[in-house]
């Protein structure tokens, strides 16, 4: 029971399905997800950089020596106005570097760095190129720096300048979390998106399964013989295949029953010829052989009967597809014994719900079995009856599982003495040898009744009779 | 009476066939149902024993056609499978009742003295007309309660009448209702049974209609 329960997600396809398709796709899309925004970064990034070196451009472009050989920028042509901005994210400074390699920091500085300097390790730069740092800038801010070192051309002795502008980093953090929350938030509804639509294909891809499975059904309350229908075409072939199974079962079924009738046929007529010369020896003079040979032919007659009726409902018993109409063989059979009876003053009187009210539902088995029940019920009781034969016939209450039709049979004869209630559904026991008959007909319908599922009862009708229950399942 | 008996199997066949003579009755056989059909359509039977399974035409085939060419003489089918299907469809064709083999020759006989009583509307076996006693049980005859001997063509030429109480029969009626087709008839000899029957039996009993027949005088 623990393995069933640990198994059971698995054994639904449509879990399966689920399950694997949503986490490929999370997996897929945190992969993405880590892609672009490292994507992003590196962009954002290189566009800072960008950004950053136009404005070292500036700063070099404003850099000039005065006449006292004091280098000046001239602040006012730098267009940002964050140059002047205390703390505004926006520094430059420029530091001079000495043949020797001296750095003397911080000889001029933007508005913006207002009483703090841009530290910035000794570093050997050719000339014109630029370098980029990140370090700590005022406030505990992160910052991007771009250093140039330049050597103005009329100035004198091996003396360079290092030209140093710096970002605040705050910008593309902000970018690169906003955009990592509207990547992420995107990337969900994806993911939701996409559930979704795999949640609809698995459901309209499967539902020839689930067709397949409501036809199954059918054809087990015996409504239909074999799946119906147009299925996908890697189904077709698996439902094709299933109703030959089906069709071939019936006929198997069908030819084995064939077969027990012939044999059944092919016994009796050699026994009746035994029969009739053991009666016609018999009527001349007493003969034990003969007495033997009669005995031998009704006892073999018994076998025949009994075992023919049990072949075939062990043949027939679980075989989906099985229906028979109730009413209609019940009227065949009570057209049968009105004519057989008809020199008797004798009334068989048919009640049923379904002859008046349109009422579908029908005996879950085969014609042949319930004609064989029925047929011996009513047989027997046309048999002891004195006038009157009533048969009443009440549909399955729905309530009822597993659904049940029930038959009662009453007669007006002299019954069966309640001792000999249970003795009469055996085997071969028969009461009255006066009155024709195998003696196994309540037998047989009891173990006909009994491998249906249903049951037999017999009891003391209120007019002294025979009363026989039948209940049988209904589909 | 006469039986039309159809069989098949010629043990069975010819064993029916000494049971039902033994009892008194004029057999005709046959052992295919074209056969069957043509005997049965063609001559007056007063009963058919029809087996279901036959050559050349099954028997219900057989019955079928009867009906729906108007004979209605009574038949009982023999069926040697247990089925019920089989059955309904003999009744639901037209027979009287069925038998189901193997069966004992009594039940066969009795079956179908009920089926000829019924048919001409008798409801006991035991017929009589006035003193006159004839158990088609027994196939005995007894006028004011003492046995009288007959022969089986007397015997068969007295049922007859007996089972048509009060209506004249002709002398060919009852030529072919008392012998069988291959038996050489003249209805001359019927003339014969009818002085001996009035011989045993009080002379007025059966009286003639002239240029008609015999009437059972009934009342006495």
């Amino acid at each position: 029971m623990p393995q069933a329960l640990l198994r059971w997600p698995w054994a639904s396809l449509r879990v399966r399905l689920l399950l694997a398709t949503l986490v490929g796709l999370a997996v897929a899309l945190v992969l993405a997800g880590f892609l672009l925004q490292d994507l992003f970064q590196e962009h954002v990034r290189k566009q800072f950089q960008i950004s950053l070196t136009r404005q070292l451009d500036q700063v070099t472009a404003r850099f000039t020596l005065n006449p006292e050989a004091a280098p000046t920028v001239d602040a006012r042509a730098l267009s940002d106005p964050r140059w002047q901005l205390p703390y505004s994210g926006l520094y430059w400074q420029v530091d001079k570097v000495s043949p020797d390699g001296q750095y003397r920091s911080a000889l001029l500085r933007s508005r913006s760095l207002w009483d703090s300097t841009l530290h910035l390790s000794h570093d050997t730069l050719a000339d014109g190129a630029v370098h980029l740092h990140e370090a700590n800038g005022p406030q505990d801010s992160k910052l991007l720096l771009l250093e140039r070192t330049v050597q103005v051309a009329e100035q004198h002795g091996d003396i360079r300048w290092r030209l140093i502008v710096a970002a605040d980093l705050q910008e593309t953090r902000l970018a690169t979390q906003n955009f990592r929350q509207v990547l992420g938030l995107s990337l969900l509804t994806l993911f939701v998106l996409l559930a979704l639509a795999t949640v609809a294909q698995l459901w309209i891809g499967l539902r020839p399964l689930r067709e397949m499975q409501r036809g199954l059904k059918e054809v087990q309350n015996a409504r239909l013989p074999n799946l119906q229908g147009q299925f996908p075409s890697e189904i077709q072939p698996l439902v094709n295949d299933f109703n030959r199974v089906l069709d071939q079962n019936r006929t198997v079924v069908e030819r084995a029953r064939t077969q027990a009738g012939n044999l059944a046929h092919a016994l009796k007529t050699p026994l009746s010829v035994l029969d009739q010369a053991a009666s016609r020896e018999l009527n001349q003079h007493e003969s034990d052989l003969a007495d033997l040979v009669q005995e031998q032919v009704a006892s073999a007659r018994r076998h025949i009967d009994w075992h023919l009726a049990r072949a075939r409902v062990s043949a027939t018993q679980r075989l989906p597809g099985q229906r028979t109409a109730v009413l209609q063989t019940v009227q065949g059979l009570v057209r049968v014994m009105e004519r057989v009876h008809a020199g008797r003053d004798l009334t068989i009187d048919l009640q049923s719900a379904a002859v008046t009210a349109e009422v579908t539902w029908y005996f879950a088995g085969e014609e042949q079995d319930l004609q064989e029940m029925m047929g011996n019920l009513l047989d027997n009781a046309c048999k002891w009856a004195r006038h009157r034969v009533a048969i009443s016939i009440i549909s399955p209450s729905p309530s009822t599982t597993p659904l049940q039709w029930c038959c009662t049979i009453t007669d007006d004869g002299p019954g069966i003495a309640d001792t000999h209630l249970n003795a009469v559904t055996h085997r071969g026991v028969r009461f009255d040898e006066a009155v024709p008959g195998t003696g196994l007909g309540l037998a047989i319908v009891q173990e006909l009744a009994e491998l249906y599922g249903g049951r037999l009862e017999l009891g003391r009708a209120t007019s002294g009779g025979l009363e026989a229950r039948l209940c049988l399942p209904a589909t | 009476m006469r039986i039309l008996l159809v069989e098949d199997e010629p043990t069975l066949r010819q064993q029916l066939r000494l049971s039902l003579q033994e009892a008194g009755y004029a057999v005709d056989e046959a052992d295919n149902g074209i056969d069957a059909h043509f005997m049965g359509d063609t001559e007056p039977f007063d009963a058919v024993v029809l087996d279901l399974g036959l050559p050349r035409l099954d028997g219900l085939s057989v019955l079928k056609r009867w009906r729906s060419s108007g004979r209605t003489m009574p038949v009982l089918i023999l069926t040697a499978r247990d089925n019920w299907n089989e059955k309904v469809a003999g009744i639901d064709a037209g027979a009287d009742d069925y038998l189901t083999k193997p069966f004992h020759t009594e039940e066969l006989l009795a079956r179908l003295r009920a089926l000829i009583r019924r048919a001409n509307g008798l409801a006991s076996p035991v017929l009589s007309c006035g003193d006159l006693v004839l158990d088609t049980r027994s196939a005995r005859v007894t006028w004011q309660g003492s046995p009288v001997t007959l022969t089986s063509h007397e015997y068969r030429v007295l049922e007859y009448l007996m089972h048509r109480p009060g209506s004249v029969v002709s002398r060919t009626e009852i030529t072919e209702h008392i012998y069988a087709q291959d038996f050489d008839r003249d209805s001359n000899t019927i003339e014969v049974f009818i002085v001996r029957l009035r011989k045993k039996l009080p002379a007025a009993l059966i009286e003639t209609v002239r240029g008609q027949g015999y009437r059972l005088a009934s009342g006495k």
